[in-house]
């Protein structure tokens, strides 16, 4: 029997997915190991292999492919454990990478931060000025070589940095992605130095316009390349001598896929994979319920991440911003905020409450672990209104301390507010969901959409106690919170299922639209691009996709908008047919009447997806009926509950969610237990229970809107 | 408020209470208002509301970057948005220029006033405005957009959008006229007109104001997208009113700014009590002046209330005035940064701690038909600068405030507008552009840190400066440099921020002259002045370049890293004025960095060592102005350091004619009891001390000890290379270096480039609370 495996390695735990293709999905979850991650790598298959009662080697023989995701790059960045890496840069513009276009100091930063203006600070650079050198040469705005590179200026250059030892060099030259030459020219001559050296270019890893952004980019690849292949090398190998039948392929921060071998060239493109995978479980998920616009959110113990899928896509960003320097890689737009379960609540020295960004992290974690935290979470603030209980999550192997969560509240938050525990804790609840709908408020809105076309899905350790609350206001039609086998490793699922994807871009910024021709021959070169890079892949696709786009803007704005280009063959309408696409998704976003046509409009980035499926069927099961609508065969007991301030609280039936049935029906007030969290259908809301076993919650009397 | 032009007068707007306000309202117009006692919000319900105006104004920032397509808007974020009361009180403000929210509640009030009765203000109505006269913008480039919010038929609020736009007509390219006599030499100031009336844009009104424009298609566009997110930020609004009802939400609003207030007069409380003086100066008042004219402030706090008097400030002259929203925008910029970081800004509420007392008819408080092109750089800048001064060294006597202190950031723009018409490829479209890469300018050093290096702008916190491959995708010019200044940071204790400099040719497929035109000072009297002994960062310099070797890059084999690989002949460019690009010149801007706090002379030397290899100060500066030796291995010269050091106070000394320096190791006393006024100087009994070396200086009271320091005077170029070297370039005056230095160790408590006539320093600490 074949099957498909997502194994996505986080900072604490493993999960692993192992799918047969025909129903039948089992997970794993065992704890990360670094520094040797392979180790959990293995640990976690074993186990997969355990659950489906075969030995690993036969699992790996009937493997089609693993697919992979790790938060190890990404970590290695935001701590600064990366690879010694050189720059060589054009003559007179090595600076742009400290210069950072002056925006250094508040990149990635959120409004209250930037408005403490005397504590923001450039971060450290990302290498040492002495490591960054220049070279003569100058190619123009057309790709015109104005000034020929001095080649032995470029051997001195490359010595210099080889001597200083570097782990890799990055190469970034102005204009490189209108013309490569002199950059590919350098790699040679640094390779005829030192043939080994890890060399990333920057008009292959980045080949986009603004020469920060792209610098910083071609840098972060090289920090974080070497070691990803370290890691990945000996991971394959140890795989294969296993009996992997299939490739082990890397997923990346858009969605799709790339082969091991080829993941540490494109290092920069993999740092994401672990939060797509979430949004990807959401569109297979979606795909199965027949869900086309959905909001996928995902609440783990620091952060609060938010996707969205419109049209059964997930929505993509050009970019993402890591350590306040940019990074230029097309990845699943994911929305962050810092309030998970382990925010901190603390009143301000004005008297106003405040919840996140800071968390209390692993260690010392919310007071109630008893772990030595004193500060108040959003865990403390549920335990106290019996979301959660005192002998903790089902399954938890430890209790919640009540004393501990009500002394850490009553110290930070009622006192100073003047409220009784209670009522601090439900201010605490609530603020949580206003800061959550807000940023899913903004993310669907922004994108140009009604959240009232949309579902919303909730997984992670914390959403499913909180979604209730922070959709209410949103309008969405129904919330969606999974319940199945895959639950407590939605992100490793989502890699076992997901498809291939792979995008080219070029950049050719110029009023549009241009003629027909020059449409034509940019997606002819980059279909040939993704055709190569489809080859690399080693498996074997079914239903290939080609999709084109172009990012247009009005004439000198800095936001593009991604426009989709028709298929098919190019006519002298084309252009046209794109710019009134444009023009009709602006008006969307921006409002009717907010065009102007007469400013012209420009081209900057041009673009092509492949989307191929792996032709292999990752569904989540069925799971058994019910006799009826009555739930009360999964009925655990009750307790007093407090999930409205108005209402106090209120004895609350609770449910064990391994005895729930398709079809049965929870009225509000109600909460299931789950083993890594709890879900919470509060009053007006009706929770059903679907024929995937996932809870979907309605609000009765409609959505106010 | 002192107009020779009969009628000018009523074009002018001035804070004034609530009552006389309310009288001046067209009674036709209803107000919702809440009663004076109506705080009662529960504290749910006002954290929730919050965080939704919050998130309001943020959103709206995002709409007017996203559609705008100003090059100044899109690339550098000068814009700003607010919602306001009905009155026109600002609740929550952006985090972009501040400047431009500085004066937006006068806008308000002015159009109030003057706009309720004819032409009515009602649902759906928006009015555009640009006289700085009025307020909102601080010149007639800054163009907003005020939105009122009704409910139930009652005006209950306002959103704001505000602009700067690249060229609004008047006689130059940009808008901005070196020559100009008055006001009728620079673009025209619109009073608040309906630019939008029952949700419709009005054809004729937006045509009119398109017309005047160079950049038709760019005003145009920045026009609907200040209407498309005041619009988003209406409908927002109301959809909150509907939830929690307008009452709540007003309340919450009043709440927020009483919060706000309650903060910082209570921060204000913690700090001393005393008056603090600053002068500083414009440097040219238009083409062909040469003179300084100077701008002074005394800040009294007392309590929990501060009052920034500029009497004695210059009466108005030439293109550098600004009227009296512009001086309250100089304040305010400056202020919420420094004061109010941790503080929500809710700016109507932090407005509230403040007064201000001014002669009329000055450059800070010009009346028409001054001109005013220049108002935000030059004098509500150079106002700002002080301000930011006179606070620093309030904030710097009380230990819980030392991390607040700032020495002084760029002190202005560099502003250099290039006009022209682009060939390149056949083609002949016009262009105006602001050379944007002077946005990275240096941040002050702070107590504990060094300044940012090309951090940005105070005054604008959300500061950008474009790539170089936009600014050459855009525009004619090929860069060939584009870098971080070495020795362009203050030097001092904790090193100013560095700022950059850039060097442009016509791109090859070039031709003709492109015309320019400069405004720029601290260019001799430098604005960005380092604290406490600590040196003021570089002096700005334009020039162009005549004649270079290579001219538009032709047949190269090696690119120019600097000016003295240029060849040609060197044309400094004034304060103010206008010259021209031609295809075989280079245009070269350097912009001002941050000054330093402290003596470079206490400066770690393993720091000083690290900034050499980080190409932050070169050898010779570290040698000549922090006195250590670092040797060519980048290693410091640990025993060259001590002597150096020495012989660095020795030169003092003769210079400030104190003899019997020592030459032993510097000793510190135990002051650990005494009350701190800054890196150098403590109070002990009443006397000032020199922490340093515990040489008793004066006595506190007065400022009196001020006197009793050792005063040094030299050529501006003692301060470091970075600092110009002829100031007789520029103005007539002599200009000197001068440092006020403790009679006893030579440490430096006070730096700066000041004209030869420059007062001393008279900061009179009174009480401690």
């Amino acid at each position: 029997m074949p099957y498909a495996l997502g194994i996505d390695v986080g900072g604490t735990f493993t999960d692993a997915v192992a799918s047969d293709g025909a129903g039948r999905i089992v997970s794993a979850k065992t704890p990360t190991t670094p520094p040797n991650r392979e180790v959990g790598v293995m640990k976690a298959i074993e186990d997969l292999a355990a659950e489906l009662g075969i030995g690993v080697g036969e699992l790996l023989s009937q493997t089609d492919y693993i697919a992979h995701g790790t938060t190890a790059s990404i970590n290695a960045l935001v701590q600064g454990e990366v690879a010694d890496v050189g720059l060589i840069a054009t003559k007179g513009h090595r600076d742009a990478i400290y210069i950072m276009n002056a925006e250094g100091r508040t990149l990635g930063r959120s409004a209250h931060e930037i408005q403490d203006t005397l504590r923001q600070r450039k971060p450290a650079p990302l290498i040492p000025k002495y490591r960054a050198l220049e070279v003569t040469e100058r190619v123009d705005y057309t790709g015109d070589v104005l000034v020929p590179l001095d080649e032995d200026e470029v051997r001195r250059v490359a010595q210099t940095l080889v001597d200083q030892g570097v782990e890799a060099i990055a190469v970034c030259l102005l204009w490189s992605f209108k013309n490569p030459a002199h950059e590919q020219r350098v790699r040679q001559l640094i390779h005829e130095i030192a043939p080994e050296l890890y060399v990333t270019l920057s008009s292959e890893v980045s080949p986009r316009i603004r020469e920060f952004s792209r610098t910083s980019t071609t840098i972060m690849n090289a920090q974080v390349g070497p070691k990803l292949r370290t890691y990945l090398l000996p991971l394959q190998k140890q795989l294969e001598e296993g009996g992997l039948r299939g490739p082990l392929l890397v997923m990346q921060s858009e969605g799709g896929t790339i082969t091991a071998d080829r993941a540490p060239e494109h290092a920069i493109t993999t740092i994401g994979s672990v939060l797509s995978g979430g949004v990807i479980g959401g569109k297979r998920l979606a795909e199965q319920l027949g869900h086309r616009n959905v909001i996928t959110t995902d609440v783990g113990g620091t952060t609060f991440l938010a996707g969205l899928i419109v049209d059964g896509e997930p929505v993509m960003a050009p970019g993402s911003i890591v350590n306040q320097f940019p990074i230029n890689a097309a990845t699943i737009r994911v929305h962050t905020i810092g309030s998970g379960g382990g925010a901190l609540a603390s009143v301000d020295a004005g008297g106003n409450l405040r919840l996140g960004p800071q968390s209390a992290e692993a260690v010392p974690g919310p007071a109630c672990y008893g772990n030595g935290g004193t500060r108040p979470t959003n865990t403390d603030a549920n335990l106290v209104l019996g979301i959660l209980s005192e002998r903790g999550l089902l399954g938890g192997r430890k209790p919640l301390r009540m004393d501990l969560a009500r002394e850490a509240i009553r110290v930070h938050v009622a006192e100073p507010l003047g409220l009784t525990v209670e009522e601090a804790a439900i201010a605490i609840h609530e603020v949580q969901n206003a800061q959550a709908g807000d940023l899913l408020r903004r993310a669907v809105v922004q994108a140009g959409f009604d959240p009232r076309d949309f579902v919303a899905y909730a997984f992670g350790g914390a959403g499913p106690a909180h979604c209730a609350g922070y959709c209410q206001d949103l309008g969405v039609r129904e919330v969606v919170v999974p319940l199945g086998p895959v639950a407590s490793a939605f992100s490793a699922y989502g890699l076992a299922a997901s498809d291939v994807s792979l995008s080219a871009e070029l950049s050719d910024p110029s009023a549009f639209p241009v003629d027909h021709t020059v449409l034509e021959s940019h997606y002819a070169r980059l279909e040939a691009d993704l055709q190569r890079a489809l080859d690399r892949q080693k498996v074997k696709f079914h239903d290939v996709v080609l999709e084109r786009e172009v990012d247009l803007r009005y004439s000198m704005q800095v936001t593009e908008l991604s426009t989709a280009v028709p298929d098919g063959t190019f006519t002298e309408r084309t252009g046209d047919e794109v710019l009134e696409r444009f023009e009709e998704q602006y008006e969307r976003i921006n409002g009717s009447g907010s065009g102007f046509r007469e400013a012209g409009v420009q081209a900057i980035t041009y673009r092509m997806r492949a989307k191929a499926s792996l032709g292999f069927p990752v569904e989540l099961p069925r799971v058994p009926r019910g006799d009826g609508e009555d739930p009360s065969e999964a009925l655990l007991g009750q307790r007093d509950v407090c999930l409205d301030s108005q209402a106090g609280f209120v004895p609350t039936p609770v449910y064990d969610y391994s005895l729930l049935r398709a079809g049965h029906v929870l009225q509000g007030p109600a909460i299931v237990e789950v083993p890594t969290t709890v879900v919470v259908v509060p009053g007006g809301v009706t929770g059903t229970v679907d024929h995937l076993g996932n809870l979907v919650l309605r609000y009765q009397g409609g959505q106010p809107s | 408020m002192t107009s020779r032009i009969p009628g000018a007068d009523e074009f002018t707007s001035r804070p004034m209470p609530r009552e006389e306000l309310l009288a001046q309202i067209s009674p036709s117009l209803p107000l919702h208002q809440i009663a004076d006692d109506h705080e009662q919000v529960d504290a749910l319900t006002y954290e929730v509301v919050r965080h939704r105006l919050w998130a309001i104004t943020q959103e709206m920032g995002e709409t007017l970057r996203r559609m705008s397509g100003s090059h100044v808007v899109t690339e550098s974020n000068d814009f700003n948005f607010s919602i306001c009361d009905e009155l026109g009180e600002q609740v929550q403000v952006g985090t972009y220029n501040i400047g431009l929210i500085g004066s937006m509640d006068l806008a308000i009030t002015w159009t109030l006033r003057n706009r309720s009765d004819n032409p009515g203000i009602a649902e759906g109505d928006m009015f555009l405005c640009n006289d700085p006269w009025i307020g909102g913008g601080l010149h007639q480039n800054d163009a907003a957009i005020l939105a009122p919010i009704f409910h139930d038929g009652k005006l209950f609020g306002w959103t704001t959008a505000i602009a700067h736009q690249v060229d609004l007509g008047g006689p130059r390219p940009g808008s901005f006229s070196p020559s100009a006599q008055d006001v009728f030499g620079e673009a025209v100031p619109t009073p608040p007109m309906k630019v939008v009336r029952g949700g419709v844009l009005q054809r004729d009104i937006a045509d009119a104001w398109v017309r005047r424009s160079r950049l038709p298609h760019l005003v145009g566009l920045d026009l609907r997208a200040k209407i498309a997110a005041n619009k988003n930020a209406g409908d927002q609004i109301l959809r909150l009113i509907t939830k929690y009802g307008a009452d709540t939400v007003k309340a919450v609003m009043r709440r927020m700014m009483n919060d706000a207030e309650r903060r910082l007069r209570a921060k204000l409380a913690n700090l001393p009590d005393g008056t603090w003086t600053a002068v500083g100066y414009q440097e040219q008042s238009g083409t062909g002046d040469r003179n300084l004219h100077a701008i002074k402030v005394a800040m009294t706090k007392e309590g929990e209330k501060l009052v920034f008097d500029f009497r004695g400030t210059t009466g108005q002259t030439g293109i550098i005035n600004c009227p009296y929203p512009g001086l309250r925008a100089g304040i305010v910029f400056t202020m919420l940064p420094l004061l109010a970081g941790d503080i929500p800004w809710a700016a109507g509420g932090l407005m509230r701690c403040f007064e201000i007392v001014t002669d009329e008819d000055t450059i800070t408080n010009a009346s028409f038909p001054a001109a005013v092109g220049k108002g935000p750089f030059g004098p509500a800048w150079g106002a700002g600068n002080l301000v930011a001064e006179v606070l620093a060294r309030m904030l710097d006597a009380e230990p819980d405030h030392r991390t607040d202190v700032q020495s002084i950031c760029n002190g202005t723009t560099d502003l250099c507008v290039v006009s022209g018409v682009d060939v390149r490829g056949g083609a002949s479209k016009r262009f105006v552009s602001p050379i944007f890469d002077v946005m990275a300018g240096g941040y002050g050093a702070q107590v504990h840190h060094d300044g940012v290096d090309t951090g940005g702008r105070l005054i604008i916190p959300s500061a950008r400066a474009p790539d170089v491959e936009m600014t050459e995708y855009l525009y004619p010019l090929v860069a060939l440099w584009r870098r971080e200044q070495t020795d362009s940071g203050g030097p001092g204790r904790q090193r100013g921020g560095m700022s950059g400099s850039v060097c442009y040719v016509q791109h090859p497929d070039q031709s003709g002259r492109m015309s320019l035109v400069v405004s720029g000072n601290g260019k001799v009297a430098n604005q960005n002045v380092g604290l406490a002994g600590g040196y003021p960062g570089n002096s700005q310099l334009d020039l162009v370049v005549r004649g270079i070797d290579g001219p538009q890059l032709a047949d190269v084999a090696s690119i120019p890293a600097g000016l003295d690989e240029l060849g040609g002949q060197v044309e400094v460019l004034p304060a103010e004025g206008e010259s021209d690009l031609g295809p075989g010149d280079a245009l070269y801007l350097h912009w001002q960095a941050g000054g330093g706090y402290g003596d470079p002379l206490l400066r770690e030397e393993d720091s000083v060592g690290e900034d050499v290899r980080q190409a932050r100060v070169s050898a010779e500066a570290a040698r000549d102005v922090y006195g250590v030796v670092v040797a060519e291995d980048g290693e410091v010269d640990a025993d060259a350091t001590a002597a150096t050091r020495v012989r660095l106070r020795q030169r003092r000394a003769t210079d400030a004619g104190v003899t019997g320096l020592s030459t032993e190791e510097i000793s510190v006393a135990d002051l650990s009891e005494a009350r701190r006024l800054d890196d150098n100087l403590a109070v002990v009994d009443s006397t000032v001390v020199c922490v340093h070396c515990s040489t008793r200086i004066g006595p506190l009271e007065g400022g009196a000890f001020f006197d009793s320091l050792a005063r040094r005077e030299t050529a501006p170029t003692e301060a470091g290379p970075h600092i110009w070297h002829d100031p007789s370039e520029y103005v007539d005056a002599e200009i000197v270096f001068r440092q006020l230095l403790c009679p006893g160790c030579l440490t430096a408590v006070n730096s700066r480039v000041v004209p030869v006539d420059h007062p001393l320093p008279h900061d009179d600490y009174r009480a401690w609370n």
